[in-house]
């Protein structure tokens, strides 16, 4: 290649890359600026027992934010989360040795309730896919649902887990943080992989960015969302099990709120309602920042009814200022 | 293929598929209960359905918008909760209040979609955290219950005139004042005319932010309407009253027709919708499922429902 | 490969192509030879972007062959062509703009860099750089698509087009080129070019533009496409702008056609003014005075700004310079209600998406944009409703089975009959025609220029926007020639001073 003919071509900056840039940055700052001044208030704050106090409420949501990270990197939006985790939770309790009856699955259950997670996914992915219904209702209905078995197989019951394996993610603990904070983690770097290195991670964000354009290119768009959706249910799977093992039983309760703080860690983290950009990253500090928000309320001794209306703030808020108007013509 | 959803005949299928269901259902269960046709349970399924169609009748707008309310659930709560707190003092204005609260929220949740252009499950779903909080911190986090005294401003609600309950009156002029809202007033039109094509709405000439707004406000109104007649039936406030209302409500929408491609739908279609999940409710109470498990079946009747009555052609990427 | 086994890269063998209403490609034959720039040139609704569906495997042919190397083939979808080794270029909505330079390269085509589920970025990224090295761009394939400029952007659409050498397994390529200057400087269509000619030992091209300069300067060939079908092809070299112009536009003016004998003098009164008016990154400067029964036609090429113009007067665009008075009084349309409040109607290019609610009633979108007025305490008056709508569709000559018709199950000129029906129910006095007869049969046309031709009778002002010159000559009192931004020439237009078409094109290019 001549130097001259390339000279001749040059990356010229649009106008305000860089402001854009800066404000992919804001979440984190808003989550720096939040620690410290929680800490200036609370010295509290930064101790290692609250810290892995945060850890704790985090893991959940987290794994929970990393599904609908999935899904709304496509563009489209996943309100199941409650329902499967619901389902997930109800099931391992009544799989694993339980206060309720005689089954003793032990790992068998977790993967008997991660398939659930999957064929619930699945079943959201179909029905938006073949069924062409919008996901924002087909989930909605799935939502209700997975909720709905919980309560038909519980009633208003709850059922104890006696499981040592699973008890053991709660209360076992490596380098001083719970092993469901570490599988929190695994997670995490399971998603980052995906959403990096394989094809299916880069054909989710090729969706969010242009459909047609996708679809253009040889990508089999029903694949790809059935894919995504099936992963987000296995995502909020592994969120029942580790919501199950923290409280220690299933009920059809469990899955109560979490859709919302959910939903407001992943768009106040960055990950744009419009698809294409964001990901697993943002839904990080997404969620520590409504966690941390919320410890810091507790420490600062705002009550815990305030927080919901917020969070609901927040989401607004967020959402608000991370849509490119230009690009959005009609809004539904 | 030319199935009686995808073929000429589709629209005609579309239009009377809910009027035969609902038919059929109530030929079924009467079967299974011969008491069921009796007009006293006829008056108490009608009753039963009010609530629910207050809130669908309101809902109905929004979708025929193509877009969502996830509030109306908690808006009624709190209603619930603001009337039980304020009867006592303020009487029949504790319902003012309620419902004041509704179209001031219903205000918040469209300026945020329109001027923000915040999609509207978002803004709705934000909105009703806001408002549970809120229904938490007023009610102290508990259910209260309306004092002896406090009911007699509830008559409208639980008494009856000649014999046809307060309730059923209430739901009947929301139906006329709604139905004759959407089939006859230029508000009607343009929803309908934006929702099934924004663009040529907005080039001939109609408000079309302002007519969302509105949609807005009168479908969380109407939720704080339902709310409050709720309370009087109950005789009490809690902020998790309606909790479960808002499947069945968005489900009666779109069982009765009502497409969320927008453009298509009516109030009396909405009627016919909330009918039917009244009617499969008290089948399943009947069978004995579990209130909390007939979730499973609403949900699937709600996909279904959407399935059938999307115009596919009008949405060619389906998010 | 011998010249004599295979003499053409690609070719379409006697094609047409209906749409309803429309018979919009006639025994269409292109062949496109080895290592050929074949320019594609004509006037909108000529059939240029049909033929490049066609070859790109968008829209299937209803009769006729595609041929690949002489074979007949079918292009099931743009992926399908892809695979066969034929690439597109386009304006420059092609590239995902939130994903990388090397991604948007191997979208879809990831699979060779592979491994147990595994992409592997860093091959990925160096076989994308070989690529940009193909077109001699030397910017990190690690870049974001949005970050590049407009020229960079299409060199690199043109570089993904190249990786379908691989696919073909080295076989000849066709890469189609759809306006594919539109958006660049002049220096950047000079580095297009050069690349494009650098690269024609390995593929072939077909280039479609509106500028006649641009498709003379790089085409070998030239097909001209006229009303669906070819009209002349004929090396680059035998041809020019005024030959080409003459055969795209074909016959000559047709008086009749354009119901020019209807046409009336406009009158005195002035409805509307513009005085300097100007819109950032669209006009600048505009002047010109509407009068009551005239019609006024806006001539110019893609980006010459009179779409703007026309945009800004609809209210979707308000102006940020200059005034305009509408019935003698300042205005700012900050909204199309306003402008509807003001008696100006338009009648979108877009009349399926714009123009008319489709999953409504005719009688719906007849009163849409006058509601108001069919009220009576707060009610619509459903019986003179229907009684209106009826009047119109007699007077239209609309042909619908019923008022409650969808528009969806409307023809074309019919649904367009509808959308006129709207504006004059509103009482507009001026109508903003935004090419009012695209996507029309010559049938329908003819119906719309003698409403036209009625109304402006009548005393409405119409301002005019056109596919076709012609057009715009035949219907106009006066045309507006723009350039750039700006009015470059103005001249009268009114029966026996009809200006020749060349005369206004040396002013549009």
């Amino acid at each position: 290649m001549s130097n001259a003919t390339a000279a001749a071509v040059t990356v010229k900056p649009r106008p305000f890359a860089g402001l854009q840039r800066l404000a992919g940055w804001a979440p984190l700052a808003v989550l720096v600026l939040l620690c410290i001044l929680i800490a200036v208030i609370n010295p509290n704050f930064l101790s290692f027992g609250n810290v892995v106090r945060i850890s704790q409420s985090a893991m959940v949501p987290m794994v929970l934010g990393i599904g609908a990270t999935l899904i709304i990197l496509m563009g489209s939006v996943d309100l199941s989360v409650e329902g499967v985790l619901t389902l997930a939770a109800v099931l391992l309790s009544m799989l694993v040795l339980n206060g309720a009856n005689a089954n003793e699955l032990g790992l068998f259950a977790v993967v008997i309730v991660l398939a659930v997670g999957a064929g619930v996914g699945c079943i959201n992915g179909m029905i938006n896919v073949y069924l062409k219904v919008p996901s924002f209702m087909a989930t909605l209905g799935t939502w209700f649902i997975g909720v709905g078995v919980g309560n038909a197989l519980l009633g208003g019951m709850a059922i104890r887990i006696n499981d040592p394996l699973i008890r053991g993610l709660a209360i076992d603990r490596f380098l001083g943080f719970p092993w469901g904070v570490w599988v929190a983690v695994l997670c995490v770097i399971i998603a980052l992989a995906i959403q990096n290195y394989t094809r299916l991670g880069r054909h989710i964000y090729a969706l969010g960015g242009g459909e047609e354009l996708a679809a253009l290119s040889g990508i089999s768009v029903a694949k790809v969302r059935i894919a995504a959706f099936t992963l987000a249910g296995v995502f909020y799977a592994v969120g029942g099990i580790l919501a199950s093992a923290q409280l220690g039983l299933g009920n059809a309760q469990i899955g109560s709120g979490r859709l919302f703080t959910t939903i407001t860690a992943v768009v106040v983290g960055g990950t744009s309602l419009s698809g294409g950009r964001g990901g697993i990253l943002q839904t990080v500090v997404g969620v520590l920042i409504v966690v941390v928000l919320t410890n810091g309320m507790v420490l600062v001794g705002v009550e815990p009814s305030v927080q919901i209306g917020v969070q609901g703030v927040m989401i607004i808020t967020a959402v608000a200022l991370s849509i490119n108007r230009k690009l959005m013509k009609i809004v539904k | 293929m030319a199935t009686p959803f995808t073929g000429p005949n589709a629209d005609r299928t579309r239009r009377w598929l809910p009027l035969a269901t609902l038919v059929i259902l109530m030929v079924v269960v009467g079967v299974m209960q011969p008491t069921f046709l009796y007009p006293a349970t006829l008056l108490q399924l009608a009753s039963d359905t009010a609530v629910l169609f207050i809130l669908a009748a309101g809902v109905t707008f929004v979708i025929m918008l193509g877009g969502i309310d996830l509030s109306l659930q908690s808006m009624a709560s709190l209603a619930s909760v603001v009337v039980a707190l304020t009867v006592a003092q303020l009487g029949y204005g504790s319902f003012v209040l309620a419902i004041g609260i509704g179209a001031v929220a219903g205000l918040l949740s469209g300026l945020a979609h329109v001027k923000l252009k915040v999609p509207s499950f978002i803004t709705t779903l934000a909105i009703s955290g806001v408002l549970f909080s809120t229904a938490l911190v007023i009610s102290g986090e508990r259910s209260i219950t309306l004092g002896e005294a406090d009911r007699n401003y509830q008559a409208w609600i639980t008494g009856s005139f000649f014999g046809i309950p307060g309730v059923i009156i209430i739901g009947f002029v929301v139906f006329v004042l709604a139905s004759v809202l959407q089939s006859r007033t230029p508000f009607g039109r343009y929803i309908a005319a934006i929702g099934a094509g924004e663009p040529a709405a907005y080039a001939s000439g109609v408000r079309v932010s302002r007519y969302k707004v509105y949609a807005f406000i009168l479908s969380s109104t109407l939720a704080a309407l339902a709310g409050v007649v709720l309370a009087g039936r109950l005789a009490s406030g809690s902020p998790t009253l309606a909790a479960e209302m808002l499947l069945p409500s968005i489900a009666a929408v779109v069982v009765g027709g009502t497409a969320i491609t927008g453009g298509v739908g009516s109030i009396w279609q909405t009627l016919v919708g909330s009918l039917i999940i009244s009617v499969v409710r008290i089948g399943m109470t009947f069978l004995g499922v579990n209130i909390f498990a007939q979730n499973i079946v609403f949900g699937t009747v709600l996909i279904v429902a959407v399935a059938i009555t999307i115009d596919r052609s009008k949405i060619p990427i389906v998010k | 490969m011998t010249i004599a086994a295979a003499p053409y890269a690609l070719s379409l063998v006697n094609v047409n192509k209906r749409f309803p209403g429309v018979h919009a490609l006639k025994d269409v034959t292109i062949h496109i030879r080895p290592g050929e720039v074949v320019g594609l040139v004509g006037e909108n609704g000529a059939g240029k972007s049909t033929v490049m569906k066609i070859l790109s495997g968008v829209y299937q042919p209803d009769s006729g062959e595609i041929e690949i190397g002489g074979k007949a083939v079918s292009l099931a979808s743009a992926y399908d062509a892809n695979t066969k080794g034929i690439g597109m270029v386009f304006q420059e909505q092609s590239l995902l703009l939130n994903l990388t330079v090397g991604e948007n390269i191997y979208l879809g085509n990831e699979a060779q860099f592979t491994r147990f589920g595994i992409v592997n970025w860093r091959d990925l990224y160096a076989a994308a750089k070989r690529q940009l090295a193909k077109v001699h761009v030397d910017i990190d394939p690690r870049s974001l698509a949005e970050d590049l400029d407009f020229a960079t952007r299409q060199m690199v659409e043109l570089a993904k087009a190249l990786t379908l050498e691989d696919q073909v397994g080295g076989g000849h390529l066709v890469i189609l080129l759809d306006e594919p200057t539109s958006v660049l400087e002049r220096a950047e269509i000079d580095i297009l070019f050069a690349r494009v000619r650098a690269l024609k030992a390995r593929a072939s091209f077909v280039f479609v533009s509106h500028r006649l300069d641009e498709v003379l300067e790089l085409s070998d060939r030239i097909y001209v496409m006229k009303d669906g079908a070819v009209v002349a092809d004929l090396p680059a070299a035998e041809a020019n702008i005024p030959a080409l112009h003459q055969l795209m536009v074909g016959r000559s003016l047709q008086a009749e056609y354009y119901r020019e004998p209807l046409q009336r003098p406009y009158r005195d009164e002035v409805v509307l003014e513009a005085k300097g008016l100007s819109l950032a990154g669209g006009f600048t400067g505009v002047d010109f005075m509407l009068h009551r029964g005239e019609i006024l036609g806006i001539a110019g090429v893609v980006g010459s700004g009179r779409e703007e113009l026309t945009r800004t007067l609809a209210g979707f665009a308000p102006h940020d310079g200059g005034q305009l008075i509408v019935g003698g009084r300042e205005v700012h349309i900050t909204d199309p209600a306003v402008a509807v409040d003001l008696g100006l109607a338009y009648v979108p290019r877009e009349r399926r998406l714009e123009g008319l609610v489709l999953f409504l009633s005719v009688a719906a979108n007849v009163t849409l944009a006058d509601l108001q007025r069919l009220t009576s305490y707060g009610l619509i008056k459903v019986a003179e409703e229907k009684r209106l709508v009826k009047t119109w569709i007699e007077r239209l000559n609309i042909k619908t089975p019923s008022v409650n018709t969808l528009c969806l199950n409307l023809s074309g000129g019919n649904q367009q009959k509808v959308v006129l029906a709207k504006w004059l129910n509103t009482k507009a006095q001026i109508l903003i025609l935004d090419h009012p007869t695209r996507g029309l049969d010559v049938g329908a046309k003819e119906e719309v220029y003698e409403i036209v031709r009625a109304i402006t009778a009548e005393g409405i002002a119409i301002i005019v926007t056109s596919d076709t010159l012609e057009e715009t000559i035949g219907l106009s009192h006066t045309v507006l020639v723009m350039r750039d931004g700006e009015v470059r020439f103005s001249t009268d237009a009114q029966p026996g001073h009809k200006p020749r078409q060349v005369d206004l094109i040396q002013h549009m290019v």
